[in-house]
């Protein structure tokens, strides 16, 4: 009886393999970012925007790939924002799902650890936002032959801000407020001050939390004692409100200025009238002639605001996609090839890929929240 | 001193938090002997009861209040009743029940996933009353939060009322019998069944309250009920089952954990409130105004 069940069981995976293996004209593209957890709200718009994008392609007949046409699947995972749930599921998408390449992978703290297990099964990744320089480039200075991202690098961002608020607005003591267990926060926070201090400003103060915490009450208190003229936040939007929120308690009514962790269609609503004012880095300009096609769509389809993460995701499918046109095949090393050469023009700016995976020459935002707008105020071009 | 004085401000607010939160585990050990880790996603239920009956019915804010106490006290009676109450007929040990109340906390909080979704929700400000509408109140060089202010005020409302009513009303003296000797309070014609229901709706309701004060003051959203655990470890701290216990437990862990996060650094904060919870195991078992050092499953 139980040999029987186990033995149809096997017959049944068997066709299940069988008809998975006649279904050639399907490229299969993984996808992982948090659909559950503290930034489920961008993984959610991932996900939205790449299955909108597989079901456009699809219904044009497909991606034209050497001269026939193949249909997209997009298999995703949630890795709940969590480091070791992505090395899990990035490797069930290379071994099980046998993806052609993986897009998504949004917070350098997930990217990270996933870039080794990529490098091994010779499947590229294009990240979308993910920001911190270690994810394509190992701590000894390699870079990691099969990982590229969408989006600017740490490094540039924290210098941006660093200018800005030097030579645009006049600051001279800054104090950041970061997240200690996320490299993307205490990336950026070294990078803002390496940059601060080098133009002549001064960090007063330093102080940080550690993620999933909800009261900032103790380390703002440190803050407001050390007396900044302007706080750098790096960190997700969510922290960003309730830091935000407990600051104007506290009596703290210095400008905040964060980066690329801000932009969200939640920011303003959760943080109510405590961010008025302040500004964030961002890759695009919300509000611009570029986002208006993907922002109309995607607003139609799913009755919301498309996300910063939407926009980013979509430019690395697009960089997959054009790998794959350009390559005329679609396996991981060919596609790797042809990431390497890269040069379109996406929704957030003109990607051209350099020698270490990064778009080189990517332009900065500058936005401000005003009432509940956020406002394109300036654009730094990289060579500035 | 300005920092030290805000610091010690910071404490007690969260103190008053955890306190609410405490006293509900403590109400429940010191009737079954056991950490009703369910609690956790009560008291984030509750946060959702006051939020929607705030947003969605349109409810006055003191009636919003009031359901989220009502709607918690119910939810807490029926975990009892559908959870609790088939364990107990067949005299399980109390590992069971832990295990239970987990496997139940973890349902609560992945249906609130499912249904409502993962996003945090913030109470809007216009539909507070216009009393917490408003920044800080500046006494000398400390900033008070006006809901801190306010949290404060119900929580000690709350504690008191509690307090006065296990002391000085039959059902309370009840509570009290059942909690000291369950068998021969029983044979004393006091219904174990009936306060057990009652001590888990006196709990219930304490998690609502607790649950939209902390919604308010930071925001709803379904992993609340891990960060509930703190005030576990302050009902340990203070004593599981005595209720002063939980209270003086929870200002004690939240002042030092302000304290430590103001002045060392965020990062000792969960050290230094564990390694306290440790060493008082080791040293007092019952905790600071614990009676008996029983076994702490």
């Amino acid at each position: 009886m139980r040999a029987s069940s186990i033995g149809l069981l096997l017959a049944a995976l068997a066709l299940v393999g069988c008809a998975g293996a006649q279904k050639s004209n399907t490229i299969k593209i993984g996808w992982f970012g948090p659909e559950t957890g503290d930034s489920a709200l961008w993984g959610q718009a991932e996900l939205n925007t790449v299955q909108m994008m597989a079901a456009d392609y699809n219904a044009q007949g497909g991606v034209d790939i050497g001269g026939k046409k193949y249909q997209l699947q997009i298999v995703p995972y949630d890795d709940k924002g969590d480091s070791t749930e992505a090395v899990n599921v990035a490797k069930r998408l290379v071994s099980q799902d046998k993806v052609v390449a993986i897009v998504g992978a949004q917070g350098s703290g997930e990217a990270i650890p996933v870039a080794p297990i990529m490098d091994e099964a010779k499947v590229p990744l294009v990240a979308s936002t993910a920001t911190n320089p270690k994810v394509t480039v190992t701590e000894s200075g390699q870079v990691h032959p099969y990982v590229f991202r969408a989006c600017f690098t740490d490094p540039y961002q924290g210098k941006v801000a660093a200018y800005f608020a030097y030579q645009r607005l006049a600051k001279r003591n800054a104090a950041i407020l970061m997240t200690i267990d996320d490299p993307y926060s205490t990336g950026l926070s070294q990078y803002f001050k390496e940059s601060f201090e080098q133009l002549g400003g001064k960090v007063v103060a330093e102080v940080s939390y550690t993620s999933g915490e909800k009261d900032f009450r103790a380390p703002l208190t440190k803050i407001k004692a050390a007396k900044p003229d302007i706080i750098f936040i790096p960190a997700y939007y969510n922290d960003v409100a309730l830091a935000a929120k407990q600051a104007r308690d506290l009596g703290i009514n210095q400008i905040l200025l964060g980066g690329d962790g801000w932009p969200s269609d939640n920011l303003i609503s959760l943080a109510g009238k405590a961010l008025e004012g302040c500004m964030f880095i961002n890759h695009l300009d919300f509000d611009g002639p570029e986002a208006q096609p993907m922002r109309d769509e995607y607003k139609a389809k799913y009755g919301k605001n498309a996300e910063l993460n939407s926009y980013m995701v979509h430019d690395a499918l697009m960089m997959v996609i054009d790998a794959m046109q350009r390559a005329k095949a679609f396996d991981g090393p060919s596609i790797q090839k042809a990431l390497e050469t890269t040069d379109i023009q996406g929704i957030t700016g003109h990607i051209k890929i350099g020698p270490e995976h990064n778009p080189v020459g990517k332009d900065a935002w500058l936005i401000k929240i005003v009432g509940p707008d956020m406002k394109f105020q300036e654009k730094f071009s990289a060579t500035s | 001193m300005n920092q030290f004085l805000q610091q010690l401000i910071n404490g007690l607010s969260i103190g008053s938090i955890y306190a609410l939160m405490a006293v509900g585990y403590s109400l429940v050990y010191s009737i079954m002997n056991f950490s009703n880790f369910a609690h956790g996603s009560v008291i984030m239920l509750g946060a959702y009861f006051g939020f929607f009956a705030l947003t969605l019915a349109g409810l006055p804010f003191a009636l919003a209040f009031f359901v989220a106490a009502l709607s918690a006290a119910g939810v807490a009676v029926l975990l009892e009743r559908l959870a609790y109450k088939p364990l107990r007929d067949r005299h399980a040990p109390f590992l069971y029940f832990i295990i239970t109340a987990m496997g139940a906390s973890i349902f609560i909080d992945n249906s609130v996933i499912a249904t409502i979704g993962p996003t945090p929700k913030t109470f809007p400000s216009e539909l507070l009353p216009s009393f917490l509408q408003s920044g800080a109140i500046r006494i000398g060089h400390v900033d008070v939060g006006r809901i801190d202010l306010a949290m404060f005020a119900i929580t000690v409302v709350c504690l008191v009322a509690l307090v006065l009513f296990i002391d000085f009303t039959r059902l309370g003296k009840a509570i009290q019998a059942t909690a000291y000797n369950m068998k021969a309070s029983a044979l004393m014609g006091i219904n174990p069944g009936f306060v057990i229901i009652l001590v888990f709706a006196i709990g219930g309701a304490l998690a609502g309250v607790a649950g939209v004060l902390y919604g308010m003051k930071y925001q709803v959203f379904p992993q609340m009920s891990a960060i509930t655990l703190k005030s576990f470890i302050a009902a340990v701290f203070g004593g599981l089952g005595s209720l002063p216990g939980a209270m003086l437990g929870s200002l004690l862990l939240a002042l030092i954990e302000t304290f430590v996060s103001g002045y060392l650094s965020t990062q000792y904060r969960d050290l230094f409130s564990f390694i306290i919870l440790i060493a008082m195991l080791v040293i007092r078992p019952s905790g600071i105004m614990g009676k008996t050092a029983e076994d702490k499953a």
